[in-house]
């Protein structure tokens, strides 16, 4: 019962945020919508008795990358915003009818596929549902064992990011041709 | 109720609001956001096979993989927006033409 | 020894091939060119000698002949008729012939090369003798009647260039057109009687059409009421008439002196105007057959006498031997028509040699004597007089061919002339319609006797009347090769090379039946030997089965009986003694005119003063041609002619044509503005911008662009993916 409820709440946040993302016309408002479609996303792994998975969403989109985001907004919002009738300020580049339309005629296109494979995927004979059981201990094992070298990859790829988004991001000082 | 494909069901919603997103958006900012959607939908859909096909935790390990990409890609995307923004003086994504200033 | 091409082509090919090459390098190298074409000849010259001594002192056969042949028109559909064939048809005739044509034209060559020397178009004079040799050659070796044409109408062109050879004499030009244009009515006819020929025979060959008028094909074949032989007869007659300048047709000849007079030797004396003779006695069994005998004897007897007259009075050396020329032709013309198929060949024979030889000294005399004041050869017998001293060698020679053509005993001239005359004796003793011709041929004979010691006399001897002109004599230009063929051809003006017998007739024999060869060797086709002829193609062996003839011996008696030939013998007798008298007779009357002055020309004009201004006027058939026929009828029917052709035929077909042609470029330049233009130029502009759109859409630079394209793709992708 609790996890059909669970279900039922974490579906209906999942999408609504999603699709409030799609349709929020205020960037700081999309990127708040994202964060509770995250939210939605972790309580779903919950229910699929992906425990691990769901700490780690919350840890790392909640706490990490849309905080990220908000600050990236805040720190290119100023120039060329406009301000709403309630006087929030409006990051510009939220598309219009024109784009709508395109990414219509994309989505039309991409669901009439995907509704193919996704029958497909469906008709799969389920194999019961796994039992309720703490995930950690095994993917801890499977991380150090099996997967030893995506992981150890993944720590160089996070180091380059790291260090990437560092240099990037670092101000320049332009020097004066003269 | 729950079954695969309302799982599927969800993450396909996902997907495609990705997907609008990234597509009807001229914000670089707001193309990131979709990008996460994308992403989201299908680390989803491996923890879904994972419960009702699998049962072997591949599929987490995977999802966990993408977060931790995403999480990357967040970091040096929203690094890229800023210095493009330095640039530029916009997040317009058509200003973004040129590999070099 | 069998005939092929490369011992009976080069007759022909090597004075053409020397044609063709001189015309190229004439200009530069001159001398070799006339070397080419001396040495050109003189080389058919040793071939038709060999061919000569097959036939005449070889092992054929008298009657055996070669004729070998290919298809050229094949209009057949199956059948053996409506063929054209090319080939050679050589008998005994045409051996002889060639021999003469060789002969001569070489004599000539060797002559030229003195006589034109000093002369600006000193090369392309042979350039033009060689071509000429050449088509009178293909003539003689022809076995068809359209070859013969071709070859004929060939050596018109060659005629008419020789003519107007100064053409910066306006003489020369006009002569050169008038000999073209009359002997074209000749041809025209020529061609006309080919036709009908060939609609009946259905082949032009002439083996073909002697085995049809042996097979009498021809009778009860009518046209317009005519039968056909009867116009096929009378139209090659015609072209007989045109180009050996018979009774009609003469009077292009004369004028053709204009020439050089190597050329007229040649050409107007020797070969092409003998050309007409023979084609006459090619057709001789269909002249037979049609009954056109009486017709050409008459013809030929007004010519050779109104020829004789008006010569008695010309005073250009030239003229004289043109008209002697016509008179001489008429001769053999007349010798046809009173049957005297031999004799009349034989005629042609000695003629084409003394007559040869004469142009030949004329040439001489012209080229020697100049006008002090104007430097031009002198013509005109008037001013010569008493050259024997000063021109020994030419003197001699022409004294030998006058002797011949006045019929003097024991030259060339009296054996063929009295056997023609004898002949047309016998034949007016018994048809009454033979004796016009006869009486008029005897006195021809008298006046060629006259007019020709007449010549002699004036030129040669007495006192130089011009004694400017006689002391610029260059007797000392006269050199070995313009002597030489002089005094060769006048040997040959003896009658001991062409019959044992003093008269021709075998009455008075002098070296025996055996140096008859001439008598015994040529021979009127008989038509019923060919009705199953025998056909060689080109390149098949010889059938040498003449051989297995015996050669025919020399019959005095011609094949008559005792009692018949008698009465024949009887009246060659008096032919021969009649003809004597005649010549000596004329030779006497001009020797006490211009030697003796014992008679007054001038007697003689002022009493036929009617007679004279006549032949003055050539008997006025050159006003009649060119003041009634030309002015009266041809002009105005040209006139006729050029009205239609202005107001019908340039107003309607021409400007008509033009009205279509532009209506259809406006149709072009609408078709071009509109479909050319604006659709297909245009367009491809068009299409260029049309696609610059595509790709300048597509290659916008837009990222989120490209995206789109790629979700299509992909999507694409993933539904080939699924449905498979």
């Amino acid at each position: 019962m609790f996890d059909q409820i669970l279900f039922i709440l974490s579906a209906v946040i999942t999408m609504g945020g999603a699709l409030a993302v799609v349709f929020s016309n205020n960037l700081m408002h999309a990127c708040v919508y994202l964060l509770a479609s995250l939210f939605g996303v972790a309580g779903l792994y919950a229910t699929l008795n992906a425990d691990f998975l769901a700490a780690t969403q919350l840890v790392v989109y909640a706490g990490g990358v849309v905080i990220l985001m908000l600050f990236a907004i805040m720190l290119t919002g100023g120039v060329q915003s406009t301000v709403n009738k309630f006087g929030i300020v409006k990051v510009p580049g939220m598309g219009n009818a024109k784009t709508y339309s395109a990414a219509g005629l994309a989505a039309v296109v991409i669901s009439f596929v995907l509704f193919k494979i996704l029958k497909n995927a469906a008709a799969m004979p389920a194999k019961g549902q796994m039992a309720y059981e703490s995930t950690v201990e095994k993917l801890g094992g499977l991380l150090v064992s099996d997967h030893v070298l995506a992981f150890e990859l993944s720590s160089i790829l996070l180091l380059g990011a790291l260090v990437g988004a560092a240099v990037i991001a670092r101000p320049r000082h332009i020097k004066d041709d003269v | 109720m729950i079954t695969l494909p309302s799982y599927l069901f969800i993450s396909f919603v996902l997907f495609i609001c990705g997907l609008v997103v990234m597509i009807a958006r001229k914000n670089i900012v707001a193309i990131m956001l979709g990008i996460e959607l994308i992403l989201n939908a299908a680390a989803l859909n491996f923890a879904a096979y994972t419960k009702f096909i699998n049962q072997n935790l591949d599929g987490h390990i995977i999802s966990l993989f993408i977060i931790v990409i995403a999480a990357a890609e967040a970091a040096v995307g929203l690094a890229i927006v800023i210095r493009f923004y330095q640039i530029k003086e916009s997040i317009h994504i058509d200003d973004a033409t040129q590999l070099q200033s | 020894m069998d005939y092929t091409v490369m011992n009976v082509a080069p007759i022909v090919l090597l004075p053409f091939f020397a044609f063709v090459l001189n015309s190229f390098i004439v200009k530069r190298f001159t001398t070799l060119a006339v070397s080419i074409s001396c040495g050109a000849i003189f080389g058919s010259f040793i071939f038709a000698f060999r061919i000569f001594k097959d036939f005449v002192f070889g092992t054929y056969a008298t009657d055996a002949y070669v004729h070998k042949f290919f298809n050229w028109i094949d209009l057949s559909f199956g059948a053996e008729i409506f063929k054209i064939n090319m080939g050679i048809y050589i008998d005994n005739m045409t051996a002889v012939m060639l021999l003469m044509v060789t002969g001569v034209a070489t004599l000539i060559h060797v002559f030229s090369s003195w006589y034109m020397h000093d002369d600006a178009r000193y090369g392309r004079f042979f350039v033009y003798m060689s071509l000429f040799t050449s088509a009178m050659l293909g003539l003689v070796l022809s076995d068809n009647l359209l070859s013969v044409f071709i070859f004929w109408e060939l050596m018109g062109f060659c005629s008419y260039s020789l003519i107007g050879f100064y053409y910066e004499k306006e003489a020369a030009g006009n002569a050169s057109v008038k000999a073209f244009m009359t002997t074209r009515v000749g041809d025209v006819f020529f061609l006309l009687g080919i036709l009908a020929l060939w609609s009946v025979v259905g082949s032009v060959t002439f083996v073909d059409i002697y085995a049809a008028v042996a097979a009498g094909k021809f009778e009860g074949v009518m046209a317009l009421g005519i039968p056909v032989i009867t116009v096929a007869a009378f139209s090659l007659f015609m072209g007989t008439i045109g180009k050996s300048a018979q009774f009609p047709l003469q009077v292009w000849l004369p004028d053709a002196m204009q020439g050089p007079t190597p050329c007229s030797a040649l050409i107007h004396a020797a070969t092409m105007v003998a050309a007409g003779v023979y084609l006459s006695l090619r057709a001789y069994p269909l002249m037979e057959a049609a009954g056109m005998l009486p017709y050409i004897a008459y013809i030929g007897a007004i010519t050779a006498f109104g020829a004789a007259t008006i010569a008695l009075i010309q005073t250009d050396i030239k003229a004289v031997l043109a008209y002697s020329t016509i008179s001489q032709l008429g001769y053999m013309v007349l010798g046809i028509g009173v049957g005297s198929y031999n004799a009349a060949f034989m005629h042609l024979i000695t003629h084409a040699i003394f007559k040869a030889c004469l142009f030949l000294a004329a040439g001489s005399v012209i080229h020697s004597l100049h006008d002090p004041h104007t430097h031009a050869g002198v013509q005109e017998m008037p001013r010569m007089g008493g050259l024997k001293n000063k021109l020994k060698f030419t003197w001699i020679a022409m004294w030998c061919c006058t002797l011949a053509i006045s019929g003097i005993p024991f030259f060339s001239g009296f054996v063929s002339k009295d056997r023609i005359l004898g002949d047309a004796l016998l034949m007016a003793l018994s048809n009454k319609w033979y004796i016009a011709p006869t009486i008029l041929g005897f006195f021809a004979a008298l006046l060629t006797a006259f007019y020709m010691c007449r010549m002699m006399f004036l030129t040669f001897h007495g006192q130089p009347r011009d004694k400017e002109v006689y002391d610029h004599c260059h007797e000392e230009h006269l050199t070995w090769n313009s002597n030489v063929p002089l005094l060769i051809l006048s040997v040959f003006t003896l009658g001991i090379w062409f019959s044992g017998s003093l008269t021709g007739q075998g009455l008075v024999k002098v070296a025996g039946d055996r140096y008859e060869w001439f008598q015994t060797l040529i021979h009127e086709p008989v038509p019923a030997k060919f009705a199953t002829h025998r056909r060689q193609q080109w390149g098949s062996e010889d059938i040498k089965s003449g051989a297995n003839f015996p050669r025919a011996s020399y019959d005095s008696n011609h094949g008559l009986s005792e009692e018949e030939a008698h009465h024949v013998h009887h009246i060659h007798h008096i032919g021969a003694i009649m003809s004597i008298i005649i010549a000596f007779s004329g030779v006497f009357l001009a020797f006490l005119m211009y030697v003796k002055k014992s008679v007054d020309p001038g007697w003689w004009v002022s009493t036929f003063s009617g007679w004279y201004k006549s032949l003055k006027n050539k008997y006025y058939f050159d006003d009649l041609y060119i003041g009634v026929l030309i002015q009266k009828g041809l002009l105005p029917f040209n006139n006729l002619l050029a009205a239609f052709d202005m107001g019908v035929y340039d107003r309607y077909a021409v400007d008509g044509w033009a009205t279509v042609n532009r209506v259809m470029y406006k149709f072009a330049r609408w078709f071009d503005d509109l479909i050319v233009d604006t659709v297909a130029v245009d367009g491809t502009g068009a299409s260029v911008r049309l696609f610059n759109l595509v790709l300048r859409t597509v290659q916008s630079g837009k990222i989120q662009f490209y995206f789109l394209i790629i979700v299509f793709v992909l999507a694409g992708y993933a539904w080939k993916l699924v449905i498979n």
